[in-house]
């Protein structure tokens, strides 16, 4: 279970960060899947799989894959951690390298 | 080899694509995947994959932490592989005729036939890469053993020429593989 509480916070600083601690369950913890940049699979592959596996648009599923290959990495997808697992299995049953990873806060 | 959409979609319902094999295409191409399943077998009874190949066809999901990394292998690596290891199969025993008769033929793709040929051209491209030392883009490889380069490039013009067949066939976002974006 994650907390969000700040391991040691000097005293005149707790009451105020008091007001923004909880600790969230599981399934409220934002993580993401993320599709890594191969040289092998053809960018047509890519942004196939990105539109028949997610449902996105042509350009859009043309602009993610382009920033698969230029940048390294693209998010493909946002929310909780077992859904983000499906989608990294299924990237990997088509041969794309996707992990999954815990959104910065 | 020629792939083609088919001419009348009335007289072959659920078919969306056939290949032309040629013997010499069913033997590389039937041996390429019967290897690609032996490979994938070792994983499964290997426990510790150490072989890069197999390290980039079934990746870690958490790059950073070695405990959910580990969780997840335990459970999802299993039915990975075996989904694979069918992908591959397919291709095999479609081609497996081809390559004993010595005689060009015409396969017919059914929709899933024909994303599991695309999704093991995909894996047998990986471990071609693999074994050549394929490791950035443009990157023409270290080494590789005389043809493979060819077969390599076939399996890509494969690869794409399947895309554009599953495509017109049904077009992404008509229905999707039962999960939500």
């Amino acid at each position: 279970m994650t907390s969000l509480t700040a391991a040691a916070p000097l005293l005149d600083e707790k009451v105020d960060r008091q007001l923004d601690e909880r600790v969230l369950h599981a399934a409220e913890v934002p993580w993401s899947t993320v599709v890594w940049n191969d040289p092998v699979n053809l960018q047509s592959y890519v942004a196939w799989v990105f539109r028949r596996h997610f449902g996105f648009g042509e350009s859009t599923a043309h602009e993610l894959m382009m920033q698969v290959h230029i940048e390294g990495r693209a998010t493909l997808a946002h929310g909780n951690r077992e859904h983000m697992e499906r989608h990294a299995e299924t990237m990997h049953e088509y041969g794309l390298w996707a992990t999954v990873e815990k959104d910065d806060r | 080899m020629r792939i083609a959409a088919p001419t009348d979609r009335k007289t072959e319902p659920g078919v969306v694509g056939s290949v032309l094999v040629e013997p010499d295409e069913a033997r590389v191409l039937g041996s390429l995947a019967d290897q690609l399943q032996t490979l994938l077998g070792d994983a499964l009874s290997a426990g510790d994959v150490r072989d890069t190949a197999l390290k980039r066809l079934l990746p870690d999901a958490y790059r950073n932490d070695p405990e959910l990394a580990d969780e997840w292998r335990r459970l999802s690596r299993g039915g990975l592989v075996d989904r694979k290891i069918g992908f591959a199969r397919t291709l095999s025993v479609a081609l497996q005729p081809i390559a004993a008769s010595g005689q060009a033929a015409t396969i017919s793709l059914t929709f899933d036939a024909a994303l599991d040929w695309v999704r093991g051209i995909g894996d047998v491209r990986l471990v071609i890469a693999d074994r050549m030392g394929i490791t950035v883009d443009g990157d023409e490889g270290a080494f590789s053993e005389p043809g493979v380069r060819d077969v390599y490039e076939l399996l890509a013009w494969m690869q794409d020429a399947l895309v554009q067949l599953l495509d017109e066939a049904q077009p992404p976002g008509a229905t999707t593989d039962g999960s939500l974006p």
